[in-house]
């Protein structure tokens, strides 16, 4: 799942996810988020994050899911302009398990998500 | 506190170096290449505010067509077409890319807005409070890219008087 409420940026990140065979829905905010994953009958293995959104923003999401049982085990990864050390300590201790600073590379994006045992080995070769 | 201090040209230059690299010329084919030439002409302006211990503004501003180019390489789409929705969409992001990047370099405390963009000429999009404090002026592929950065003229005051 790609959550960020620019649709440029949800395309980048939905080209990217495609190629390594992940099925991708997306949302223009957390809430909008929730709302979908809470019609959906199976959890999605990943959810990748932005931080500034309208309505509900990463953060809150993050907290939210961790908070749900049922969407417990989804891998979240913030993917964010947000860089300062404080706001990565911020979005790990919430709950997410990584943190991908905008602008980033496909190949950095790749690397960062077959750290979380969700890339084939050679995926980014 | 004047934003020179903490946010070099070099450092404009090396964030957008990284977009180019990133998203606009993944192949290093076309970089952005520098002019220094302030008055360029530009029709589209995104920006996003910096609020908190500091004050204002990161515009990002092009040619019609160096945003259509941008929003072409962004999306994959070929530039004939990309849409109005597409190129606002696209420069509202990088707008917000550059403007995360530069905020982490301030002083701890800086909030940043959503994107506003402008699709009009250079005079539609002036910032009344506030003074361009730097910036980054070039060409991409012959049109015309700028990246500068504003500074609340009250904050630039209060650092005078200090």
């Amino acid at each position: 799942m790609v959550i960020d409420d620019s649709r440029a940026m949800r395309m980048i990140l939905k080209r990217i996810v495609a190629k390594l065979n992940f099925e991708v829905t997306e949302a223009g905010d957390g809430q909008e988020a929730l709302d979908l994953l809470a019609t959906m009958p199976e959890v999605p293995d990943l959810a990748l994050i932005d931080w500034n959104m309208p309505n509900m923003n990463g953060l809150e999401f993050v907290t939210k899911v961790r908070a749900d049982p049922r969407l417990r085990e989804m891998t979240l990864v913030m993917v964010t302009t947000e860089s300062e050390q404080s706001q990565i300590v911020r979005a790990l201790a919430a709950g997410a398990h990584e943190y991908v600073i905008k602008p980033f590379t496909e190949g950095a994006m790749i690397e960062k998500l077959a750290l979380l045992g969700l890339v084939p080995t050679g995926a980014n070769s | 506190m004047s934003v020179e201090t903490v946010v070099k040209e070099g450092d404009l230059a090396e964030m957008v170096e990284q977009v180019w690299v990133s998203y606009l010329d993944p192949e290093g084919i076309s970089p952005l290449i520098t002019t220094g030439d302030e008055n360029q002409p530009t029709e589209v302006h995104s920006s996003v505010s910096i609020t908190g211990s500091w004050h204002g503004h990161l515009v990002y501003a092009s040619s019609t067509q160096a945003a259509k180019r941008a929003a072409a390489a962004f999306l994959a789409m070929e530039p004939e077409e990309v849409g109005q929705e597409d190129i606002s969409d696209v420069l509202g992001e990088l707008a917000n890319i550059v403007g995360g990047n530069v905020k982490a370099m301030l002083p701890a405390g800086c909030f940043l807005s959503l994107p506003t963009v402008v699709m009009a000429p250079q005079t539609a999009s002036y910032f009344p409070a506030a003074e361009r404090i730097s910036g980054l002026y070039g060409v991409w592929d012959g049109e015309s890219v700028s990246i500068s950065m504003w500074q609340s003229s009250s904050d630039l005051q209060k650092g005078e008087a200090a």
